[in-house]
């Protein structure tokens, strides 16, 4: 029997995306394939990979054409990689980026692959529409039928009302809220302020212009069609404008959730490169981060149990028991904004005897954060949340904030998803 | 090129007016014999029409990237050409002439952000064996920065009624493709290799002729085809170049200069396949060229 592969290290060399777009906006005319294409051949042109196979391509879109079933692998044959490069696509919703560095991570630790490279896609402006379900099931009947008075007889049974386009929701499938709906009850719940949210957005907006400001994302994002920066992006916010918005999301006095602090609709990719450190080693390509280890929780929300987007502050405790470290041990914190009172209620439940007591079965809280360390270059509020593509832009991002920090300095990833799951992983500065 | 008669437009030519003013002058235009307009047409600040490039890119078979096809550029300068050769000082009547052969050099690639500076102007009338080809050229800057050049070659036809089977109108090309059928491709020495099989819809001219704005009666309708002398209506010239062009994108230079001509037309609807082999050249296997397509 050969020898068993001995777990090695996976390590994130770099990452590319495009900047993020707003929903019928500059990138109203790209499709994922074409978005995912060009962030693919950003970072291949970033680290000198024209015409290499990679040991994989994984990536994903939420929003997705039944046509793009392959939509990884279209990409990869549109782009200069070596076209015998294997690819997937994976889907987890706004945990896809995520998931897909964990996969590629754990292939590389396992000496499955030596280099891989991970990312996600996602269009709201190319969304699919699709016929409704009356229509569609008369034209599979017709399409199955026998005999022409067959087929006659199940395209007469279409109704006019069958005829309407269904078009993507952002709701729940099985409480048709929407995810903002459901947010609206968790942060009326753990009771978080307007005015807490309104700060958090615009720490988010102020903190990822000084970023492109100050250049950090020019090895880690190529310009696109007509945009250099990310299009929602507004340097010039504050808490006073952003309190002028009307509640968007919730009911009532109690409601706090506005446009301005929930993320917008959004277009955009990003990748990110994973490999082991001899290859990186062998091409001379930097080592950024090692990929530590990581966590996926899931949350029951239809019962009510839990808040939607809650299941990152059951992921995250599992994650640093098995890793043997507490939440202090974080040089920089990396929490998805889907909305800013989804990060605020996080860290309220971190800080919660009680939910630790009765949710976690903790005898103490993980207890609260340095919040000088929590999105520093911003996140999703100011850059956009192009579902699947967060994951790869937050990784990336990590990898070289850690790296600037210095080898041994700690990151903590948390990516709250639909469907009531999160995503979170740990990342080491090399 | 100082002494060039240079004429600034201020808008893209509209080509429907400019179809029926060629229709309506094609009488009395000198043939071979008269002078080709010598002046060139300039068209500044044109910016890229995304939602058009990307339509262009479906129909094409390709995907909209940062960097545009280099197909897509004559494209852009086609209005110009059907202007000039529109104009009353145009030897050949644009009625009946039919493109046959392209060339095109791509000197950078062209981001599809960048605003771009067209001209395009006529030189070259040459004898041919039916008749006389003329060159409509074409010029894309950046700037000053000259980042694609094209030239393409038509044939005006003397009055020839054996051979009056194909007869293309306005400015754009007869339809006609590079085909070469599988046997054929062997005793010419071309590559045999099927890479592709693609069925093309009745309805692939007019997609083509609505991001193309090329809306030559020969590609839009069987009934408006059979007018002009072909039995169906025929696939764009310059389709066949940009969807072979977009099957081997990625595997080809992006810099580089490519010759087609087109030999036969390409009925439509119809399935038809393309040939040819991928080398790599003398630099190194990455980057492959195309050397021989045809369509059947």
């Amino acid at each position: 029997m050969p020898d068993q592969p001995t777990p090695r290290d996976a390590v994130v060399v770099g990452g590319n995306r495009i900047p993020f777009g707003r929903a019928n906006g500059a990138y109203a005319a790209a499709s994922n394939q074409a978005m995912l294409t060009a962030a693919l051949d950003g970072l291949v042109a970033r680290f000198g990979l024209a015409g290499e196979r990679m040991g994989e391509v994984a990536a994903g879109a939420v929003l997705k054409h039944s046509r793009d079933f392959n939509l990884t692998r279209e990409a990869v044959l549109g782009s200069a990689l070596d076209p015998t490069t294997p690819a997937y696509d994976l889907q987890q919703a706004c945990g896809t980026g995520l998931e897909t560095v964990i996969q590629v991570a754990n292939k590389i630790t396992l000496g499955q692959i030596e280099a891989g490279i991970a990312g996600g896609v996602d269009s709201a402006s190319d969304a699919p529409i699709a016929v409704g379900e009356g229509l569609r099931k008369a034209l599979l009947k017709a399409g199955a039928a026998k005999t022409p008075l067959d087929r006659v007889k199940a395209l007469a049974g279409i109704r006019p009302g069958d005829l309407a386009p269904e078009t993507p929701r952002n709701a729940e499938v099985r409480t048709g809220l929407s995810m903002g709906e459901h947010q609206a009850r968790t942060a009326k719940e753990w009771g978080i302020t307007r005015e807490a949210q309104d700060e958090l957005a615009a720490a988010s907006h102020h903190n990822l212009a000084a970023a492109w400001d100050a250049g950090f994302f020019d090895d880690l994002a190529t310009g696109f069609l007509r945009l250099s920066r990310d299009e929602g992006l507004r340097p010039d916010t504050s808490v006073e404008k952003l309190a002028t918005l009307s509640p968007v999301f919730g009911k009532g006095e109690g409601a706090t959730m506005t446009a301005g602090n929930s993320t917008p609709l959004s277009d955009g990719a990003a990748t990110v490169l994973l490999s082991s450190r001899e290859w990186a080693q062998e091409r001379h390509l930097p080592v950024l981060a090692r990929f530590v280890d990581a966590e996926v929780a899931a949350v029951d929300y239809v019962s009510g149990d839990e808040g939607l987007l809650m299941a990152p502050a059951y992921a995250v405790p599992r994650l640093l028991a098995r890793q043997g470290m507490s939440l202090q041990d974080f040089d920089h914190y990396e929490i998805h904004e889907a909305f800013a009172s989804t990060v605020l209620a996080t860290l309220a439940a971190w800080e919660s005897e009680e939910f630790a007591r009765d949710r976690l079965g903790l005898d103490a809280p993980l207890g609260s954060i340095d919040r000088s360390r929590l999105n520093v270059h911003g996140s999703s509020l100011a850059a956009g949340h192009p579902f699947a593509a967060t994951g790869g832009r937050i990784v990336a991002t990590l990898a070289k904030l850690l790296h600037e920090k210095g080898p041994g300095s700690r990151g903590l990833v948390s990516i709250c998803a639909a469907g009531g799951q999160g995503v979170v992983a740990i990342l080491e500065g090399c | 090129m100082t002494d060039v008669d240079v004429r600034l437009l201020d808008g893209p030519p509209r080509i429907p007016a400019l179809l029926a003013r060629a229709v309506v002058t094609s009488r009395g235009r000198t043939g071979a014999d008269g002078a080709l307009p010598s002046h060139r047409l300039v068209l500044p600040g044109v910016e890229q029409d995304l939602a058009r490039l990307r339509d262009y890119c479906e129909v094409t078979g390709d995907v909209l990237g940062d960097t545009v096809p280099a197909t897509w550029l004559p494209v852009l300068t086609f209005p110009l050409q059907v202007q000039l050769m529109a104009d009353r000082s145009f030897p050949f009547p644009m009625v009946g002439m039919v493109h046959v052969a392209n060339t095109m050099t791509l000197h950078r690639p062209v981001r599809a952000a960048e605003t771009l500076v067209l001209s395009s102007w006529a030189e070259n009338v040459r004898p041919h064996r039916r008749g006389s080809t003329v060159d409509l050229c074409g010029e894309v800057r950046v700037g000053d920065e000259v980042v694609w050049e094209g030239r393409s070659t038509y044939l005006a036809r003397t009055s020839s009624p054996q051979e009056a089977t194909s007869v293309g109108q306005g400015g754009s090309d007869g339809g006609a493709a590079p085909e070469v059928a599988g046997a054929e491709a062997e005793d010419r020495g071309l590559p045999t290799t099927e890479m592709a099989r693609w069925r093309l819809p009745a309805g692939l001219g007019r997609r083509y002729a609505a991001v193309s704005g090329d809306a030559n009666p020969i590609h839009l309708t069987g009934l408006t085809a059979k007018a002009l002398g072909f039995p169906r209506a025929i696939a764009h010239g310059m389709w066949t170049h940009a969807r072979v062009l977009a099957a081997a994108r990625s595997r080809v230079p992006e810099v580089a200069t490519v010759e087609v001509q087109f030999v036969k037309p390409v009925l439509l609807p119809s399935t038809v396949v393309l040939r040819g082999e991928l080398q790599a050249t003398a630099a190194g296997s990455r980057s492959p060229t195309v050397t021989g397509a045809g369509c059947t």
